[in-house]
């Protein structure tokens, strides 16, 4: 057997699973661009950084049983990163007419805070989107799980964190903006933002950038590093004395899933031009739990199907009729569970066995899945390591 | 990286260097000692759960643990593994300078003492090919874990333990999926890849027919010899049949040791097991 990492790649799917692969890529970064009406693909795009978000939250809570619900803070670190870089790429065409962005001459302030130095340079701003929601990442892991912090008291610390974040940039005083955030947008790279062009361009980079995310956790879910975490989630002790230290893979996947979530941060702000607080409000960090949930925890592909389907449906619903979008949310979060502890991704195996026909099913016999229905009852409860 | 332990510790924990005086051991050495635990004590919100225990184990030996409940074996196991700090006291591997009262689980496990708890644990979800690539020695870092994929020898080596514990056509079943005797030999499996120089197993024939358990007690006498076993069991019979030495825990500490003959016959086990109406 080749064990080279490239023949270890190549195995990652099967002949079905790389077509499926080959015909997301062609249409996300080929049909779609050229055939979507204008208004749509910001909107779309903006799904494909949220996927992105969604398999981040899947490498830590579907692979490793760890639920955050606080993702929202590296999401929306990642974007300010960005917005930084487009605020100072404004120049001096805001309302003021000033080299500051246009809060800060509200403010009266005289010069740019020393945090916002760099973020002029584009590459400078990308390495922070990345770099920021890592370091903080890594300092909360390293403290929560060393204190062997686990389960719901894991996942309450992190909605605190996204709280805190959210109280510390509403304040004017911080730096960000306040409570209306970074906006304004004109420039990204001397692209004009308002340009379809700019536009598709950016769809397409956070479609590949979609891929590649994909691949490379689909490469580490994969390793035996995915073992591990699978160990960890599953029986972290007896980890332990096989002389492993769940320490270190846990804040390895935790670190590496917040630079995931920063980088679709990153994505998002230009497509949606604003960055504001609200991205780190409670609410927004267990939304992203949802899709998760509603696309199949531990299967990567099923948690971004999740994160498109749900916001699709918001879309529609918050257009249709605004004031029962919270109700189709609520009950879709009751009636998963129940309906489909698996998720959607589970229907997915459903329906391509069913095209195959029963020939391939006897081909293949799936091993007997063990009980997950008293685990997924703890969705709604909010952890997913409540394990004996 | 030592982490600290939420495990229960004493609050008179005394100060105990973070090597082993070389001295110590000179004298168990030559008597083929590999486990030293010395004046072992652990105490529970003022319940004694090991008293000034002392225990050597030799090199390759299969020693049985016996007592009581509440004679404080599991205790014992959790010293040695790490799971709990003592109060006072030292346990060390001769000829290694580290104090394992002052290491964390996965430092002893990579060590080279193995553990396998009363339930079956073994990864449900994985096939019984991974739980023993899991177990695997060596290997345990992140980024390893990362890039590198089995090598020849590893891939050999799990294929030779899963003949040794009868699961050569169940490798690629998910171990959940296995009968709860399978699951105890896959366990045993984990061990043996993990390739300890001690092993601790915890009541392992709890549950299992007779059949079971006399092809558990082949795989243990196997073990012996090139790990040094330390058994706790329940069931006597079991006891005596793979039985060399045995030792007898009463309230912490050591109450007896010899053949299992000898120690039945001891009039204080006598008492302990029957009470003192005898």
């Amino acid at each position: 057997m080749d064990t080279s990492i490239l023949a270890r790649f190549v195995r990652l799917h099967d002949r079905r699973g790389w077509t499926a692969f080959g015909a997301c890529a062609v249409l996300l970064l080929l049909v779609l661009p050229l055939t979507l009406p204008d208004y749509l693909v910001p909107l779309l795009g903006k799904f494909l950084c949220f996927a992105i978000a969604a398999i981040a939250i899947d490498l830590i809570w579907g692979f490793t049983g760890i639920l955050s619900l606080g993702h929202g803070v590296f999401f929306a670190l990642g974007g300010y990163a960005i917005g930084m870089y487009l605020m100072l790429e404004i120049g001096t065409a805001g309302v003021y007419r000033s080299n500051l962005p246009d809060f800060m001459v509200f403010l009266d302030w005289k010069e740019l805070p020393w945090f916002w130095r760099g973020f002029d340079n584009f590459g400078f701003a990308v390495l922070m989107a990345l770099l920021v929601p890592g370091v903080i990442a890594f300092v909360f892991g390293y403290f929560a799980f060393r204190s062997r912090i686990r389960g719901v008291y894991f996942s309450i610390i992190t909605q605190a964190l996204t709280y805190a974040a959210m109280l510390l940039f509403f304040r004017n005083e911080t730096g960000f903006g306040g409570n209306n955030g970074l906006t304004d947008f004109k420039h990204i790279y001397g692209y004009s933002l308002s340009d379809p062009a700019t536009k598709t361009g950016l769809f397409v980079i956070s479609g590949a950038a979609l891929l590649l995310v994909y691949l490379g956790s689909r490469y580490l879910v994969c390793s035996k590093l995915g073992r591990v975490l699978r160990a960890v989630r599953d029986d972290e002790a007896k980890v332990r004395f096989m002389g492993y230290d769940p320490l270190r893979y846990k804040l390895f996947v935790w670190t590496l899933s917040a630079v995931l979530c920063g980088l679709a941060g990153a994505l998002y702000v230009p497509q949606v031009g604003i960055i504001n607080p609200g991205e780190m409000q409670p609410a927004a960090s267990i939304e992203m739990a949802i899709w998760v949930a509603v696309g199949g925890r531990g299967t990567l592909f099923g948690a971004a199907a999740g994160a498109l389907v749900v916001n699709g449906a918001k879309s529609v619903f918050t257009g249709l009729a605004p004031e029962l979008w919270l109700y189709v949310l609520g009950a879709t979060f009751v009636l998963i569970p129940v309906l489909a502890p698996r998720g959607i991704a589970a229907y997915g195996g459903v329906l391509a066995q069913l095209l195959r026909g029963r020939r391939a099913v006897a081909d293949t016999p799936r091993p007997p899945e063990p009980d997950r229905e008293a685990e997924e009852s703890v969705v709604t409860e909010g952890s997913a390591e409540v394990r004996p | 990286m030592t982490t600290p332990r939420k495990t229960q510790r004493g609050s008179a924990r005394q100060q105990v260097s973070r090597t082993v005086d070389p001295a110590r051991y000179d004298d168990v050495r030559s008597r083929g000692v590999l486990l030293c635990v010395d004046n072992v004590s652990v105490s529970f919100d003022g319940f004694k759960a090991l008293n000034n225990l002392s225990l050597l184990l030799e090199e390759g030996e299969l020693r049985c643990l016996i007592g009581p409940n509440g004679a404080g074996k599991t205790t014992l196991q959790d010293v040695i593994t790490g799971k709990t700090r003592p109060d006072s006291g030292s346990v060390f591997l001769v000829g290694d300078p580290r104090e394992l009262t002052l290491l964390s689980e996965h430092e002893i496990a990579r060590l080279g003492i193995g553990r396998k708890f009363q339930k079956p644990t073994v990864f449900a979800e994985h096939t019984v090919l991974e739980n023993l690539e899991l177990a695997l020695a060596g290997g345990k870092g992140v980024f390893g874990s990362l890039w590198r994929a089995l090598r020849g020898e590893q891939r050999e080596r799990i294929d030779e333990v899963l003949r040794i514990i009868g699961l050569v056509e169940h490798a690629s079943r998910p171990a959940g999926a296995l009968s709860h005797g399978q699951k105890q030999w896959l366990e045993i499996g984990m061990l043996l890849a993990q390739d300890p120089r001690v092993l601790l197993i915890d009541e392992p024939v709890a549950g299992m027919t007779h059949q079971e358990m006399e092809r558990t007690a082949e795989l243990l006498d196997g073990l012996a010899g090139k790990h040094t076993v330390v058994v706790v069991e329940h069931d006597m019979d079991f006891v005596r049949s793979i039985a060399r030495r045995v030792t007898v825990l009463h309230e912490g500490s050591v109450l007896a040791e010899g053949s299992m003959d000898q120690v039945q016959r001891d009039p204080r086990v006598v008492e302990v097991y029957l009470g003192e109406s005898c």
